[in-house]
């Protein structure tokens, strides 16, 4: 899931997971700058960095530390552990490790790589049927994206080079990776997604679908304004109700001018997910996205 | 509040994404220029929407003027727009500072150098520092209204500076890489301990090329470095001083309140000049919905086909907008009870995203005295 900040991104990841989970398969989502906005979503304690988390039956929340996860793995790479002792000991490592130009975003997607590739020790079966990442928004999330073929580019030899490439190959496969673009109707959103969308074919990632979140339903329709253009005048709540609905099929008509912009500039599909006008996003509203989404992905499916 | 920013050399419009920072930056900058000042915003805005917001074809690195004559008014002062090109600023620094042709090349032309100054996460925040140093230097103008790149945590603005000086200049680094230049202190004994060094324990991860471009990067720095943290001193201390002023846009969802409450401690307690925070798109409460008989004789008498099932629709229109305005008076209070008084002003939520300049004029009336 990537997209401006604001327009969503969590709760989209957080409904696709659930509607793989209802289905009785098993989701993991990962969070990747220690938001904790899925425990959050779900009122639940916090999610951890080691082990995925429980939010629902199937439906797992894990939260990546870069910085603690780069560590991890440079010694984890030596394998002879008085050797990892001498590293981790050492303040220069820190240093390489917290800053060396794109390391924290390689082990991040190396980290989600190796969870998306994972095999249950028995059947052979994968261990998630989803992963959906959370990325940070757009320039950082393109960059965590972009990272495993910079570096494979960049690096000549080396086992950070093979990993790269070996994760390159996943992220960069159509058949493996999706990357969803999450707008909201508005201007910005959507003029950053379309130039999202054209940044990211131009490196060779797999872009499948964009999601439209927070679509006013389609209450009323254009033959409904006369007769409430002619009720908004008049005085008390009658009159404050007509206006509103004359504000609502407003912005129908802006949401649809919106999604025919982002199909049109980017061809890709867009699923419309329906406005949750709520004080706050719950677990009933979670439900009621998820079956959008899952109802958008099938017509999605069947269209291509 | 307004009144109170005019005084100020440096405005800095903080929040996470997607709370309408870029257009509350543009229209206090507006408002700022309206007053008399000649004011420049400096915008990350990638999908460079605030140029045509601004009824510009583009925006580059260079400050351009604004074409706003006709909602600026009488007497006012002038508006410009840059937008910040980290890559640009970047190339510009090393070309001024570098010590000499050679040292010039080898960073422009190092690998680890393109990509460190155009696509890491940290890059575009340092430069933004960077860049309003140039900006004040210079004393083009009198006001300058930053509207700062959009991040988990909004502050990543005020630490990126350090965290990436530490990698250009990092004493460590340069032990790491260079060991030969400190042998035998502590550093040089920490690196030859053992078996093996720690450059020869990265190299067998990373291949001895990427280290030795590593390598090569910061060498080319040389000299350098104290320019690097002297600049970013002489911002933070702008930054502390009053003549800077922070201003947090909260959008009135519940995380993003949350999050502005706790930049706005955060900067406080970091002692940065706060002026307050702005609610942004704040729903008026609408009254009770009416008697939804009472509404579909209104629509029936109006021509109305189906006004049974017209009445229900509208009346669920203004439920929706009731459960916003509720939510907002809410989140008026809590940021009320966080904040020092007089310290909070709230843009109304506009019928239409205010995407032209008469629609960031609305914004910038509606910003308050």
């Amino acid at each position: 899931m990537l997209g401006k900040g604001g327009v969503g991104k969590s709760t989209v990841a957080a409904a696709l997971a659930l509607s793989t989970a209802r289905a009785g398969g098993r989701a993991l989502v990962v969070e990747v700058a220690g938001q904790q906005r899925l425990s959050q979503l779900f009122s639940a304690a916090r999610v951890g960095d080691d082990e995925a988390t429980e939010l629902r039956p199937g439906l797992f929340g894990i939260s990546i530390d870069a910085e603690r996860a780069t560590e991890e793995y440079l010694a984890g790479q030596l394998k002879i552990r008085p050797l990892v002792e001498l590293l981790t000991h050492s303040k220069a490592f820190h240093t390489f490790a917290a800053a060396a130009p794109g390391l924290p975003e390689l082990v991040t997607i190396g980290k989600i790589w190796s969870m998306a590739i994972a095999l249950r020790p028995d059947g052979g079966a994968p261990v998630w049927d989803t992963v959906t990442v959370d990325c940070p928004a757009t320039g950082h999330g393109i960059a965590l994206l972009e990272t495993a073929g910079n570096i494979e580019e960049l690096a000549a030899g080396g086992p950070i080079r093979d990993q790269a490439a070996r994760i390159q190959e996943v992220v960069s496969h159509p058949a493996a990776t999706g990357i969803v673009i999450v707008a909201r109707p508005q201007e910005l959103a959507v003029a950053e997604a379309i130039e999202a969308t054209a940044t990211l074919r131009g490196h060779g990632l797999p872009v499948a679908a964009a999601v439209l979140n927070g679509v006013h339903p389609a209450r009323f329709s254009a033959s409904d304004a006369p007769p409430l253009r002619a009720v908004a005048d008049a005085p008390g709540a009658v009159g404050e109700a007509a206006r509103a609905a004359l504000r609502h099929l407003e912005q129908q008509g802006d949401d649809t001018a919106y999604r025919t912009r982002l199909a049109g500039e980017t061809g890709l599909p867009v699923i419309d997910l329906p406005r949750v006008v709520r004080r706050r996003i719950d677990l009933p509203a979670l439900e009621l996205l998820a079956d959008a989404l899952a109802q958008g992905l099938a017509s999605a499916g069947a269209a291509a | 509040m307004i009144a109170d920013l005019t005084t100020r050399r440096l405005v800095i419009c903080c929040g996470t994404g997607g709370v309408g920072k870029t257009t509350i930056s543009a229209a206090l900058a507006l408002r700022l220029a309206q007053s008399g000042a000649r004011t420049v915003v400096v915008t990350i805005d990638p999908a460079r929407r605030l140029a045509s917001a601004l009824g510009m074809t583009g925006l580059s690195d260079e400050p351009r003027r604004v074409p706003a004559d006709a909602v600026l008014g009488e007497g006012a002062g002038e508006l410009w727009a840059l937008q910040l090109d980290a890559k640009a600023t970047f190339d510009r620094l090393v070309s001024r500072y570098a010590a000499d042709e050679a040292a010039r090349t080898r960073i422009l032309e190092n690998r680890i150098y393109r990509h460190l100054s155009g696509a890491v996460a940290g890059a575009q925040e340092y430069m933004a520092v960077e860049r309003l140093h140039e900006l004040v230097e210079d004393g083009d103008f009198e006001c300058i209204v930053l509207d700062t790149p959009p991040a988990t945590n909004a502050l990543d603005f005020l630490d990126a500076p350090q965290r990436i000086t530490r990698f250009i200049e990092g004493r460590a680094l340069r032990l790491l890489l260079r060991p030969g230049a400190v042998a035998g202190g502590l550093g040089w004994k920490i690196l030859h301990a053992g078996s093996g060094t720690v450059l020869g324990l990265l190299e067998r991860l990373t291949g001895a090329q990427l280290l030795r471009d590593v390598s090569d990067f910061l060498a080319g720095f040389d000299g350098m470095y104290q320019g690097f943290a002297d600049r970013a001193t002489a911002v933070r201390t702008l930054l502390l001083s009053e003549q800077s002023a922070f201003l947090v846009i909260a959008a009135a969802e519940p995380d993003s309140l949350g999050q502005a409450v706790a930049l706005s401690r955060r900067l406080t307690s970091d002692g940065f000049p706060l002026s307050g925070v702005v609610l942004n798109r704040v729903h008026a409460l609408p009254g009770e919905p009416p008697a939804e008989q009472e509404l579909a004789d209104a629509l029936a008498a109006a021509g109305a086909e189906d006004p049974g099932a017209l009445a229900r629709d509208a009346i669920a229109a203004i439920a929706d907008e009731r459960v916003l305005g509720l939510r907002d008076l809410d989140a008026r209070a809590e940021l009320h009870a966080a904040i020092r008084d007089g310290a909070l002003i709230e843009v109304p939520s506009l019928a239409h995203e205010p995407v032209e300049l008469p629609g960031i004029a609305e914004v910038a009336a509606a910003l308050g005295p």
